[in-house]
């Protein structure tokens, strides 16, 4: 842990809440600018890591959704694979915005490179079938979300804060999954 | 209660002071649902109900945290001035949503603990905050509870 959190993580003057007790007291943490010391730089790695993960299964599902291939019933597919498409892009916007801001939060020493292994992994190959393709995101955004709440004991108290950010996002995305999966059963009956 | 470890600044304060920060949200909460849900009708009033009574849940939750600190929680305020003025659906729901934000933000300042059982109880109170904003603004965010303040701007990439 640092030595001096506080310094990171910073309450802020109720006054500026737009909801405050109208007594005058009372109101609720906002959070400082990221921190100038270099956080755990193994830990933000394997969470960079997760993330680039989650996007390329993101960008794998949407490729397969562009190039449903086959010819039977290619139409109603073809449907199918451009709700699921209108249904990933903004997860895949917000996957791209926690990759943004965990990498800008990768404080390196002088000399090395602050990307690991060059570019972001390829990713398992996704099914090509809207139902089980939203399945397998769903899955994925689970266990993302679970392993960064795994991270949390071991985190510096600014980037545990966006970890617990993060992976509340995937949380919010389940649901999201959940009602594509639905509607692709509805559609098939 | 035990005294806190030398080395860290006064932790057992830091940590009472971020549950009574969490609880007073969480009053503010409890007191705007009940506008929220009268505002709505049908099934989106049901929904208030429920988010209603998981903030009761998770206030008296926070009141026993705060007293098992030996501390006393603090009390909700009699009114609380609401950001919006609140007459129709639309505006009810994004008070509700108003309300699961601050949560969330308020719920990050236990994350910031360094202890890791509340720290973990923080994290599972903003992803449920988060799940709550989420149904009532029909859409998703990349970081609940964090502030714009607390994001760092993109820095350019190699490519």
């Amino acid at each position: 842990m640092a030595a001096h959190p506080t310094r990171r993580v910073v309450l802020a003057a109720a006054a500026a809440l737009p909801l405050a007790g109208a007594s005058g007291c009372g109101g609720v943490n906002v959070l400082a600018a990221p921190p100038r010391a270099a956080p755990d730089v193994a830990l933000l790695r394997s969470a960079i890591a997760d993330e680039q993960l989650l996007i390329a299964r993101y960008v794998n599902v949407l490729h397969g959704a562009g190039n449903p291939g086959g010819s039977t019933s290619a139409a109603r597919r073809g449907g199918a694979a451009a709700a699921l498409a209108a249904a990933l892009e903004p997860m895949l916007a917000e996957h791209r915005a926690h990759l943004a801001q965990l990498r800008s939060r990768l404080v390196v020493p002088a000399g090395a490179s602050p990307w690991p292994s060059g570019r972001a992994p390829a990713g398992p190959a996704a099914p090509t079938a809207p139902g089980a393709a939203a399945a397998f995101l769903r899955a994925a955004e689970q266990a993302a979300a679970a392993a960064l709440l795994d991270r949390l004991p071991r985190a510096p108290a600014s980037l545990a804060q966006l970890f617990a950010s993060i992976s509340a996002s995937e949380a919010t995305h389940v649901p999201v999954l959940d009602t594509v999966i639905l509607d692709t059963e509805r559609a098939a009956r | 209660m035990s005294s806190p470890a030398p080395s860290a600044p006064r932790p057992a304060a830091a940590a009472t002071a971020a549950l009574q920060s969490a609880l007073a949200a969480e009053h503010a909460a409890v007191y705007g649902y009940g506008i929220v849900g009268a505002n709505l009708a049908g099934s989106r009033q049901a929904a208030a109900m429920t988010d209603w009574v998981a903030h009761q849940v998770a206030r008296d939750t926070l009141e026993a945290m705060i007293r098992s600190r030996g501390s006393e929680p603090v009390p909700a305020a009699v009114a609380y001035r609401l950001p919006v003025a609140v007459r129709t659906p639309g505006q009810a729901v994004s008070l509700a949503v108003l309300l699961e934000d601050r949560v969330a933000t308020a719920y990050l300042g236990l994350v910031a603990l360094s202890d890791v059982s509340v720290r973990q109880f923080g994290a599972l109170q903003v992803r449920a905050a988060a799940l709550r904003a989420a149904a009532w603004r029909g859409s998703t965010v990349p970081f609940p509870g964090l502030p714009a303040s607390a994001l760092a701007a993109p820095r350019p990439r190699p490519s």
